[in-house]
């Protein structure tokens, strides 16, 4: 029996997962919509990735869980490890590329820049207070066209001549596009504009200040946009990397470090079959009102979070 | 005798700062202080309520912790004023407040600006008609030795908390030295309450490697100074096994504080004061890159204009000493997932960044 990790990634709009090997390849990988629900969303990705393991020659032995629902996932599935998206994304990707020197990731609702030098990252910045110019902006918009979405970089790349869209602000950018639509620019046009002002707005905000240095790597969801890896290649004046697994660059990071955690335990793929619920619960010791969410597996308090001092805290009796 | 209504004298809510204003208020001017609770969501809810929608997030709070000590039975308020959009925030609160249908008397400081010692004192016995001058005296340089000492002892804290071998048992003395303040009625006591706090802190076991993890907080006065503004930042940082520093204090912007000195440290860096913390957060930014800290961490509330104008400044302190940098804004939000989420990265960042560079 040989060993392997598993990492998973629960982003807002899309749930991935990986299981790797000691030496760091990749044995299984999934990608599926979180579609709100980040519990069924773990719980189907768990089931694809068991059934695509070769289980009688691996036993997945530590696990790690990132993204914005984590913690929650990682009190489901027990994980040996609960990071942070920007950690994992650097972990992932400096494992992979040891020579990257930026990191663009556009994800969901979130976007960050990660400076590396020795494959360590030495400086970040994350969008703070508004998801302009991320992967929900771009869905929403080719909704709003009838194209999908993942169609929108092969569109944007047949057009000559993109519209100017202001993308500083979704809801700008929108009144925007409409306006132009029926000015009677052609879609393709408004297209490759959406995908030009994502990169620029990225550019201007969440990478102002920092040095964009090569090679550079764009991941997250967005990557998979030709379109907009083009307009970042205009822009910044240099090749952009893009991996083919970069959209679960979060996933591998995370099973990356659960590998290094040092921690063993035998992963229990039963999880999917377990009922979990959660429950929120108002703490009454003071005015502030933490909002307690307690997570229960098959009726059984298994974790609980959110309170601010001691007072509101529920112990798990184990 | 004429029947006066007693004074119930009440503070907006700022850090721990409002013991020192009770001690000053019920020792020295001979009045009652009113203490109204610590705030919670509720104080922002309200503030946040009766506040104009695009004001800076300390007014929100400032006014919510307000109505609350009118809730508790204040029935005079005194605005501390301030150097920038602060000072007419008085004003503001006044209004709102009376519109509400508080009855109150207002003092606010930032009237009394540029004028003589003579004023302050004149507004002092509003608060107490018989004041005792000496008496006053007396207790306002006793306090003023209490905020030295109660910053002190915020550092000592947010420096070792995160190394402490039992765990809670930095927060416990803190929080004592605190209570014991709160019941302080004379200048031993307080030198009593400081004394034991120092000793305990400075003997409770801590497991601090030989360099630690070193982190500057600056930024905009109440917000970096206010831990329930800034959804507890520095106990956060210090518990993942940090020392925090932070230079913003009222003793060294407001006590020992001499704007043209540190001015002229700023170099090329700032010429201009560009408001009334970006030279101290400038200095501080320096000196921390000056001591190969490991990271700094700004903070401001939202819209904050003088600490917009300083960012620029403060990134090419963070390219020119290489030290990574991490800012934060702050508006009315009450969950702190995202702030987790950036703080733990930026530990992560810090500490592997210093184990390679070993």
């Amino acid at each position: 029996m040989k060993n392997a990790y598993l990492g998973i990634d629960i982003g807002s709009i899309s749930t991935k997962g990986v299981i790797i090997d000691d030496a760091g390849k990749i044995l299984a990988s999934e990608y599926l919509w979180t579609e709100g629900n980040p519990m069924e969303a773990s719980k189907k990705l768990i089931t694809v990735l068991h059934d695509r393991l070769d289980n009688d020659t691996y036993q997945v032995m530590a696990s790690g869980t990132t993204g914005s629902a984590r913690k929650l996932v990682g009190a489901m599935c027990h994980a040996s490890v609960v990071k942070n998206e920007i950690t994992a994304h650097s972990v992932g990707t400096t494992t992979l590329h040891p020579n990257v020197r930026t990191i663009l990731e556009i994800g969901g609702q979130d976007s960050k820049i990660i400076c590396v030098e020795n494959s360590i990252a030495v400086d970040y910045a994350m969008n703070t207070l508004c998801a302009a110019g991320t992967g929900s902006f771009l869905s929403s918009q080719a909704h709003r066209l009838g194209v999908e979405v993942e169609e929108f970089g092969k569109i944007a790349l047949t057009s000559e001549n993109p519209s100017n869209i202001a993308a500083r602000c979704t809801v700008f950018a929108e009144s925007d596009l409409i306006h132009k639509l029926q000015m009677g620019h052609r879609r393709e046009d408004i297209i490759a504009g959406l995908c030009r002002a994502v990169a620029t707005n990225y550019l201007n905000n969440v990478a102002k200040g920092k040095k964009i240095i090569g090679p550079v790597v764009f991941q997250g969801g967005v990557s998979k946009n030709i379109g907009v890896v083009k307009a970042f290649e205009d822009q910044l004046g240099m090749k952009v990397i893009v991996d083919d697994n970069g959209h679960l660059m979060g996933a591998y990071g995370i099973a990356i470090m659960a590998k290094n955690s040092g921690k063993r335990e035998k992963f229990d793929f039963n999880v999917a079959d377990i009922d979990f619920q959660t429950r929120e619960v108002n703490c009454g010791h003071c005015a502030n009102h933490c909002e307690i969410i307690c997570v229960y597996g098959n009726g059984k308090l298994i974790d609980a979070w959110g309170n601010r001092c001691d007072r509101g805290e529920i112990k798990v009796r184990a | 005798m004429a029947t006066v209504r007693e004074k119930k004298v009440a503070f907006p809510r700022m850090a721990h700062y409002n013991v020192a204003m009770k001690y000053f208020i019920e020792q020295g001017l001979g009045a009652t202080y009113i203490m109204q609770p610590e705030m919670t969501r509720r104080t922002l809810e309200i503030g946040s309520r009766y506040s104009p929608d695009f004001i800076c997030a300390p007014f929100k709070h400032t006014l919510g912790s307000l109505i609350e000590a009118l809730e508790c039975g204040a029935n005079t308020i005194v605005a501390p004023g301030g150097p920038c959009r602060l000072a007419y925030y008085g004003e503001l609160e006044q209004q709102i407040l009376t519109d509400l249908g508080y009855e109150f008397e207002f003092l606010d400081i930032a009237e009394l600006r540029y004028s003589k010692p003579k004023d302050y004192v004149k507004l002092m016995r509003k608060l107490n008609p018989k004041l005792s001058t000496p008496k006053m005296l007396a207790a306002a340089a006793e306090t003023l030795r209490l905020i030295q000492h109660m910053d002190e002892i915020e550092e000592l804290y947010h420096q070792n908390m995160g190394f402490e071998a039992e765990d809670g048992s930095f927060k416990k003395a803190y929080t004592q030295f605190l209570h014991a303040l709160e019941r302080a009625t004379s200048g031993s006591d307080l030198r009593k309450a400081y004394a034991k706090a120092k000793d305990t802190m400075t003997h409770l076991p801590v497991n601090k490697p030989d360099h630690p993890l070193r982190v500057g907080i600056i930024g905009e006065y109440y917000t970096v100074m206010d831990s329930f503004s800034n959804l507890n930042l520095e106990e956060k940082l210090a518990k993942m096994g940090t020392e925090v520093h932070r230079w913003m204090n009222i003793s060294n912007r407001n006590i020992g504080y001499n704007e043209q000195n540190l001015l002229a440290g700023l170099g090329e860096y700032s010429k201009y004061v560009m408001g009334p913390t970006t030279v101290g957060t400038l200095h501080a930014a320096m000196r921390y890159g000056e001591r190969h800290f490991d990271g700094i961490i700004h903070v401001k509330s939202f819209g904050c204009t003088p600490e917009v104008d300083a960012v620029p400044a403060i990134q090419t302190i963070g390219q020119d000493y290489k030290v990574p940098l991490l800012f934060l804004s702050y508006d009315s939000q009450t969950s702190d997932t995202g702030l987790n989420t950036r703080l733990e990265a930026f530990y992560d960042m810090i500490s592997m960044r210093k184990k390679t560079l070993r």
